[in-house]
């Protein structure tokens, strides 16, 4: 059995705003184990970005209990337990793609910066590109570029928050397809928020299905693929019945609204 | 170049305006040149002479500028007291010290109030009230109180540069140092940056083209203080001084004189901004234009 790297136990979250309370996390409990790939999936407002940033200590649970490889999500930062990936590339406008990569070694002053950001960018296939500056990349280059800088101080974790959520689909098919085969390469673990059931199914061992208001977990499914999966598993029969659950499960927790 | 199309309109424009200089001279010079033109026994051609040619002209013609301009300009070596350059020099060295100084000042509290809610409110209040007191009023104020205290000459007008331009700086620099998105903020957060790190890296970088925005306002405010703090000295050297010695002595031709080499001046520094303005964007990876 592979070791726990997130469990959540009965984790709630509130905002206070003006008018009313927004209950965002409800009574959430989830196990992710070293070497899974999970989505959360869900519509807007069904909590699962929050959930990832209470993971990496962007927000604090309001109740429950969560841990980080054993620690609290707040050492785990500290302990640079992880590294994120946005849903824009965010990168710095006057770093070229090489210094962005280094942004975080610096920052961390860690050794070996230039080995470290070449085997990266060879790792989401951006090699030569180190001194073009962000504007001079594509959308999906850019988010590549984001991909390495996580990855670029080696965490063991990867917190994906929907980052090909802005890209056509053409792209985002290829990048998806690049991203398991880096999945598989370097064993990372990984936690990644979608809303598209054909890239949950594609790309998770573990798909968690959340509902909104309030944002609650209502279904875990275990995908079962084999690791070594091309694009075109999504026309055969076992990818679809796992699609076909995770579209019941969101209908289900859409049904008493509206 | 993009500039030529613009060219024609810009002479056109300025044609008009000397035009209009030159029929305005007419009138306006009536007062002290009637007696010269009747002298000369009246007539068009002395009035146009006497209007345009007096030696204390209310206002003087743009070709006795131009004179003027020459004679003090390039005329005279640029270290004796009666070359506008040497003036200039005075006025100059002072803007500058005081906009150095001023800029410093600026990102100085700009950074304080960006960091601590409690300083900016604490600070804000005063920063905006310093502005809302005329210059000239205090102007006095600060060289008489340095005076006492035995400083004298370039400093105390550098001091007055710096009140005025520090403003605009810690107000673009604190929507500058604020600038960076909440994605470059979270991330900074899961890297456990410290504030210097998040400032050095993050919000200083992105806070250049704020900073330059108000340095073009402060270079030019920077010269007016310097202008001002000459003013209430008594001051024997700089543009300051020149404008006060002809104003005191009905000396129009060397208050226009001191006039022109201002907004000279003021170009030239606001020019240096900008281009020291492009150069830095360009090497900071600012997609062009």
């Amino acid at each position: 059995m592979a070791a726990t790297v997130i469990e959540a136990k009965d984790l709630s979250l509130t905002f206070q705003t003006a008018d009313s309370p927004v209950y965002a996390l409800s009574k959430v409990n989830l196990t992710v184990e070293d070497g899974d790939f999970v989505s959360f999936i869900g519509p807007s407002g069904c909590g699962k970005t929050t959930l990832l940033r209470v993971i990496a200590d962007l927000e604090q649970a309001t109740s429950g209990l969560i841990t980080v490889n054993g620690m609290t999500p707040q050492q785990a930062r500290l302990a640079r337990a992880y590294g994120y990936v946005f849903q824009a590339p965010g990168l710095l406008p006057w770093r070229t793609v090489d210094r962005n990569v280094a942004l975080p070694l610096e920052i961390m002053g860690l050794e070996g910066a230039a080995e470290r950001v070449r085997r990266n960018l060879d790792l989401v296939n951006l090699g030569g590109f180190e001194k073009k500056f962000p504007w001079q990349l594509s959308g999906g280059m850019q988010q590549r570029v984001s991909i390495a800088r996580a990855l670029a101080f080696d965490p063991k974790l990867l917190l994906m928050d929907e980052p090909f959520g802005a890209l056509d689909e053409i792209v985002r098919d290829k990048l998806n397809q690049q991203l398991l085969e880096l999945w598989a390469r370097t064993k990372k673990t990984v936690v990644f928020v979608t809303h598209s059931i054909p890239e949950a199914v594609f790309l998770s061992t573990k798909i968690v299905v959340m509902s909104p208001r309030p944002g609650r977990i209502i279904d875990v499914i275990e995908t079962g693929l084999p690791r070594d999966r091309m694009l075109d598993i999504r026309e055969a029969p076992e990818f679809l019945k796992i699609a076909h659950r995770v579209r019941e499960g969101l209908k289900a927790g859409h049904s008493y609204e509206d | 170049m993009k500039t030529s199309g613009a060219t024609i309109p810009v002479l056109t424009i300025c044609l008009i305006l000397l035009v209009v200089w030159y029929i305005a001279c007419i009138p306006l010079n009536a007062v002290v040149a009637e007696a010269k033109i009747a002298a000369a026994g009246g007539g068009l051609a002395a009035t146009l002479n006497e209007s345009w040619n007096h030696a204390r002209p209310v206002i003087p013609a743009p070709h006795q500028i131009v004179v003027e301009l020459w004679n003090t300009v390039f005329a005279i070596a640029p270290w004796k007291v009666k070359s506008l350059l040497y003036h200039c020099w005075v006025t100059l060295s002072s803007t500058l010290l005081g906009f150095v100084l001023g800029v410093a000042l600026g990102i100085f509290l700009a950074i304080l109030i960006v960091h601590s809610k409690i300083l900016s409110k604490a600070l804000m209040p005063w920063i905006i009230a310093s502005q809302t007191i005329p210059i000239l009023a205090i102007a006095p104020m600060i060289i008489v109180v340095l005076g006492s205290l035995g400083l004298t000459g370039l400093l105390p007008k550098s001091l007055i540069s710096m009140y005025l331009c520090f403003f605009p700086v810690t107000i673009g620099m604190v929507k500058g140092l604020n600038s960076p998105d909440i994605i470059h903020r979270d991330l900074m957060r899961t890297y456990n940056a410290s504030a210097s790190e998040v400032l050095w890296k993050l919000r200083l970088p992105a806070s250049v083209p704020y900073l330059f925005a108000s340095l073009k306002i402060a270079i030019a405010i920077a010269l007016t203080g310097a202008i001002v703090g000459e003013l209430p000295t008594g001051a024997i050297s700089g543009i300051g001084a020149r404008l006060l010695v002809g104003s005191y002595n009905g000396l129009t031709l060397m208050i226009w004189g001191a006039l022109v080499a201002a907004s000279v001046m003021a170009a030239l520094l606001v020019w240096l901004v900008g281009y020291a303005e492009r150069r830095t964007l360009t090497r900071m990876g600012v997609k062009p234009a």
